[in-house]
């Protein structure tokens, strides 16, 4: 009787550790990339109509919304509508982002040619990113009723943060994404809480927005080199590249600011210089200090006649260092 | 010797002593146990000669009552009085903290309209920074998004700065339901000639 006991206990432990092993290993293929799953992600992304409602949660605020993806004849066209206050529907054809303000019936259109997606953008040249993230299947898991593979972006060394994205597994769609941070807590996140796959959604003209206060017409932002800049970066952490530079002005002021954008994939960094201003009061601000806006991390330093700010949602060491890095130009060489 | 002790006790009980002899007298019954054996003695017939009734006690007794006085623990401190303890400055701290949050979540509590706002990324560049490192250095450690002061102030020119810089960096300003339209405005221009 003793060893039959011990027979079915055995057997009961080996069919549990099977379950197991099953849940971990058989449903996902042994070959299943994590770069392969982001690819056919990206794919999805651009070339699906779906809808669903996402919820973003940034800094302790949950923004849920509506969302849309139409594609006609290769044309996107991502669209988000608010369900809270302020009531608002944005649009993204291309590089450019219009928001109506259905309260005010105010239009404001914005340029974006660095993003693709109010979702998460995905760098076109996945295997560049080997030396600086570890990217794997690391689970199965349901989100919004749908299976989803998990895949995990892990970072090689801190100047970055971790992240996890769930890809439905019949479509490849993305239904959460998560970042952590150094202390692998969550800092940011959207997540689906339902998607539907159509054949067709209809692409809407912003014309059509009902604005009482058209915006003035939209130019292209003028993307200029970054040799043009009035400084270098001596200390950038490995991977982050430039995206994009340019000379405008940022405030309510004809005041010409430099921007340059630049990313590793997926964390991005960006370094703003302009004219010192003497009625401005720079001790407020920590000079030389990392602060701190929700996820965000900047830092602001004098050189010259010049004001440096460095922000970026990556690690407060990581905006140092490149801060610390600034050096001006010798125009003259 | 012992016949004058005699006397002497007889003369203690009935009180014709004068102080130093009595007082003498003291000292030796306190050393010689048979003197208090002596005085118990006369001091019981003495009674018995003054009245009717005669109550036997035993020789003990006062032994006994003296033993148990002695025994009785001798407290040195006022049993009144509890030790007064000094609070550390960290004590006094984290009350005073617990204070201003009970004050805070108390008004919170009572302006339901500001007890759902959390603060925005717009909202908080808009702060002066000296404020962000005030509430930074605060012992309460309170998450960003938690600020409890919601109130606009006049933002310093830096501060726009950093919101304009914000906003020219991510997209999240459409996502994130940043409640301020203003700064938006300025995306605008930027983007624009």
């Amino acid at each position: 009787m003793t060893a039959v006991l011990k027979f079915f206990f055995l057997a009961l432990f080996l069919s549990s550790g099977a379950v197991n092993a099953e849940d971990s290993s058989l449903t996902i293929p042994h070959n299943t990339n994590g770069k392969d799953v982001l690819i056919k992600m990206t794919q999805a992304m651009k070339t699906l109509n779906y809808q669903g409602t996402v919820a973003f949660l940034k800094n302790g605020r949950l923004e849920p919304m509506k969302y849309f993806h139409a594609v006609e004849k290769g044309v996107e066209q991502e669209r988000l509508l608010s369900l809270n206050s302020p009531l608002r529907e944005i649009v993204r054809d291309a590089d450019r982002v219009s928001c109506l303000f259905k309260a005010r019936h105010q239009l404001i259109v914005d340029h974006r040619p660095f993003e693709r997606s109010f979702l998460i953008d995905i760098p076109a040249n996945l295997d560049a990113l080997d030396a600086i993230y570890n990217i794997t299947v690391v689970g199965e898991e349901d989100v919004a009723m749908l299976p989803a593979l998990v895949i995990a972006i892990q970072p090689k060394d801190n100047f970055r943060y971790a992240r996890k994205i769930w890809v439905e597994k019949q479509h490849f769609l993305p239904l959460k994404v998560l970042v952590y941070n150094l202390a692998n807590e969550a800092i940011e996140q959207l997540v689906f809480t339902e998607l539907q796959l159509k054949e067709t959604l209809p692409l809407v003209d912003v014309k059509f927005l009902n604005a009482v206060n058209p915006p003035p017409p939209v130019h292209p932002l003028p993307i200029q080199k970054s040799d043009q800049a009035n400084f270098v970066l001596a200390n950038l952490p490995q991977g982050f590249q430039e995206l994009f530079f340019t000379r405008k002005p940022i405030h309510n002021s004809d005041e010409q600011v430099d921007h340059l954008l630049m990313s590793d994939g997926f964390a991005s960094v960006s370094v703003y210089m302009e004219n010192k201003n003497a009625a401005s009061q720079p001790e407020l601000y920590g000079q030389g200090s990392v602060q701190s806006i929700g996820t965000v991390n900047f830092i602001s330093r004098t050189l010259g006649d010049f004001e440096f700010t460095v922000m970026g949602e990556v690690p407060a060491e990581t905006v140092k260092l490149i801060a610390d890095g600034i050096k001006l130009r010798d125009l003259k060489n | 010797m012992n016949e004058e002790l005699n006397q002497k006790i007889s003369q203690f009980l009935d009180n014709e002593l004068d102080h130093d002899e009595a007082l003498s007298l003291l000292q030796k019954m306190q050393s010689r146990s048979e003197l208090i054996n002596t005085k118990n003695r006369y001091e019981a017939i003495s009674h018995a000669i003054k009245s009717d009734v005669f109550l036997a006690v035993d020789p003990a007794f006062s032994a006994k009552i003296s033993e148990a006085i002695q025994q009785e623990p001798t407290y040195l401190l006022s049993r009144n009085k509890k030790p007064v303890r000094r609070p550390s400055p960290k004590l006094l701290a984290l009350a005073a903290s617990v204070a201003v949050v009970a004050v805070l979540a108390t008004q919170n509590m009572n302006n339901p309209a500001e007890r759902v706002k959390t603060s925005s990324i717009l909202q908080l560049a808009q702060r002066p920074i000296a404020e962000q490192q005030i509430a930074k250095q605060s012992p309460i450690k309170q998450p960003s998004q938690s600020v409890v002061n919601t109130h606009k102030t006049e933002p310093y020119p830096l501060n726009a700065r950093i919101n304009d810089y914000l906003q020219a960096h991510d997209n999240s300003v459409y996502t994130h339901g940043e409640v301020n339209a203003e700064p938006m405005t300025r995306v605008t221009a930027y983007s624009q000639e």
